[in-house]
């Protein structure tokens, strides 16, 4: 037996060996049709990963990375201190978690109202005008909204029909308190339809054997979409919850720069806005490097931690 | 089975509801094309809803008597064409070599894709990288960087194993080689998808405007929704352009004035027309990519 097996082994290890080499060479097409998603990956990937390291250093413009001096962690105290820094913050938590928690039902309350609209021409020429926001730049979306909040505009015109002559003009837009509203309902806007279609693919691939049962049981269709819609739905819903936890540090950039105003602006900035204007236009580049990794890392450990805990709950995760 | 009173009504509210979420989708745009094609001053009046009051073609005449977005819309015409061939050169291949169980290294190449999904370096290294590649400034910082998306070699690859294995073995017994069972065999059988990843590339590309806010200012490599951004921030490059339109007679009548409103709503109407014209149609190609990855794995 023991003989059999090192006779196995001889034969097989040096072959084990070659066989690797030679697989190698028979995909050789493969590896070479591969190498430009590889290359693209490496450079614009990882190489900029190694510019992290300006985030420990004082970044000198014109000597570069191997010329900057080291200073640890200064730069992620300075963060936490200066208070333009920590307003970016906790502005970006406050908009982000609500458009988090309390965006999340709108699109799977959609889904079941289509799952229950049932002429079909009806219900194809309603998805199609609910998924066209989607497809426009956030800038055209921000030129339209801006539009409709101007003082000339359909919302203060239509206000002034409401209220009377005693309703005075003004531009929403202007008003930082009004900016949470106006990047959770134009996200809610913009987002709604498209975003849909997912609860919607998995309300589909519900087993209608379910529902069969469930209306001889004497449910009717709300009891059914209580009992056996969402319940199936719950899956779908922990891994968009789980992929939208990253965002609780990252708003889309597009829609809170277009938004901003310079009315606004010191009030609403966020990380990603103040990253941009302290690192791009005002050349703080390892400040900006830290707060940009800070948000990296923290964004990584959320989904990491929801999809733990998620997994643990529910079982489902996405890894 | 006859429906109960309560159904009923619920299909009412249901029909009404759906109605109302329509106009709500599609009044901003109705709105802003309303403007677009009104007279400026008589816009500045209020009350504008979705006809125009006094119909011009001025407001066009001034953003297509300008040159910047005239250039600009080459500009990402060609970016668009660019990035989307090459989006699909790397994509495809990627997703073919992957889908191979027996490649070797298979699942480290896997992870070294993936892995940026979920960690990237940031803006500002990423700033410094083009600097030191010499792509600031330079069109070529719209294509490469992001010809390369994890999810599109995801869409392809559970596309690719649909498809029977016959078919490749079939290819093989005939003496095809790798390339030709690629070339001859599965990429005919891929259009549906790669219909899907293209046009996905092209919405993106087209509508990207924040590579050209990081990465480039030089005027002359300026992308449409860029310009359109700059319309929207500043008034007044807009004031600018009604002024050079009159200096260059780009306006034709001479009672119908343009105001930074309404060459705003034009111009947002003529860089959102190509997506509104041609999305109807290509819709399904558009759902099919979200049905694919939502099965990944």
């Amino acid at each position: 037996m023991n003989a059999l097996n090192r006779k196995k082994e001889e034969t097989f290890k040096p072959l084990g060996s070659k066989s690797l080499l030679s697989r190698m060479a028979k995909y050789r097409f493969l590896y070479l049709i591969l190498a430009p998603a590889l290359i693209l990956v490496l450079v614009f990937c990882y190489l900029p990963m190694f510019g992290l390291v300006i985030a420990f250093q004082d970044y000198d413009i014109i000597g570069g990375i191997t010329a900057s001096e080291f200073v640890g962690f200064d730069n992620f105290v300075k963060i936490f201190t200066m208070p333009k820094f920590t307003k970016a913050i906790i502005n970006t938590v406050k908009y982000s978690s609500v458009q988090l928690f309390l965006g999340l039902p709108f699109p799977i309350m959609l889904a079941l109202l289509f799952n229950e609209l049932r002429m079909i021409r009806f219900k194809r020429i309603v998805q199609t005008i609910s998924y066209l926001p989607y497809f426009l730049s956030w800038i055209s979306v921000v030129g339209m909204f801006s539009a409709f909040f101007a003082l000339d505009g359909t919302y203060n015109t239509f206000m002034a029909t409401i209220v009377g002559e005693s309703y005075e003009a003004k531009n929403i837009l202007t008003d930082a308190e009004n900016f949470l509203g106006i990047l959770f309902w134009t996200n809610i806007w913009k987002n709604i339809g498209w975003n849909s279609i997912i609860f919607l693919a998995a309300i589909t691939g519900i087993d209608p054997t379910l529902y069969e049962a469930a209306m001889v049981d004497g449910c009717n269709r709300f009891k059914q979409v209580l009992y056996i819609t969402i319940p199936c739905l719950l899956p779908t819903i922990a891994i968009i919850f789980i992929m939208n936890t990253a965002s609780l540090v990252t708003l889309n950039f597009e829609q809170v720069f277009g938004f901003q105003n310079i009315y606004i602006q010191e009030e609403t900035e966020v990380i990603n806005t103040l990253v941009y204007r302290q690192g791009i236009l005002n050349a703080e580049y390892s400040l900006s490097t830290a707060f940009g990794m800070f948000q990296g890392a923290v964004s990584f450990a959320l989904v990491c931690i929801t999809n733990f805990i998620v997994k643990r709950v529910s079982g489902v995760g996405i890894w | 089975m006859k429906k109960s009173f309560g159904e009923k009504l619920f299909d009412v509210f249901l029909i009404v509801f759906m109605v109302l979420m329509c106009v709500i989708m599609i009044y901003p745009y109705l709105n802003q094309l309303a403007i677009s094609l009104n007279d400026g001053t008589d816009t500045m009046l209020g009350g504008i809803t979705v006809f125009p009051r006094k119909w011009t073609w001025s407001n066009y005449d001034t953003i297509f008597s300008n040159e910047s977005l005239i250039r600009s819309t080459v500009v990402t015409v060609i970016t668009v064409i660019c990035s989307t061939i090459l989006t699909l050169i790397v994509c495809v291949g990627a997703a073919y070599a992957i889908k191979k169980k027996d490649l070797p290294f298979r699942n480290a190449i896997i992870w070294i894709l993936l892995l940026p999904s979920y960690i990237s370096a940031g803006v500002i290294p990423t700033f410094i990288l083009f600097r030191y590649l010499h792509l600031m400034n330079n069109i070529l910082v719209y294509i490469l960087p992001s010809a390369f998306t994890f999810y599109n070699v995801i869409i392809i690859r559970t596309f690719l194993s649909s498809l029977p294995v016959a078919l490749e073995e079939a290819a093989y017994i005939e003496g095809a080689n790798e390339m030709q069972i690629l070339y001859k065999v599965i990429l005919p059988l891929c259009k549906p998808v790669l219909a899907t990843v293209a046009l996905w590339t092209m919405v993106a590309s087209w509508n990207d405007w924040t590579t050209t806010l990081y990465y480039v200012n030089e005027p002359s490599l300026f992308k449409l929704q860029y310009i359109i951004q700059q319309i929207i921030k500043q008034s007044e490059v807009v004031q600018k352009m009604v002024n050079d339109s009159a200096l260059t007679g780009g306006s034709t009548s001479v009672r119908a004035r343009p105001t930074s409103e309404s060459v705003k709503a034009a111009a947002i109407i003529f860089s959102t027309l190509p997506i509104i014209c041609t999305y109807p149609f290509l819709q399904k190609y558009f759902v099919k990519g979200v049905a694919i990855g939502a099965v990944k794995d």
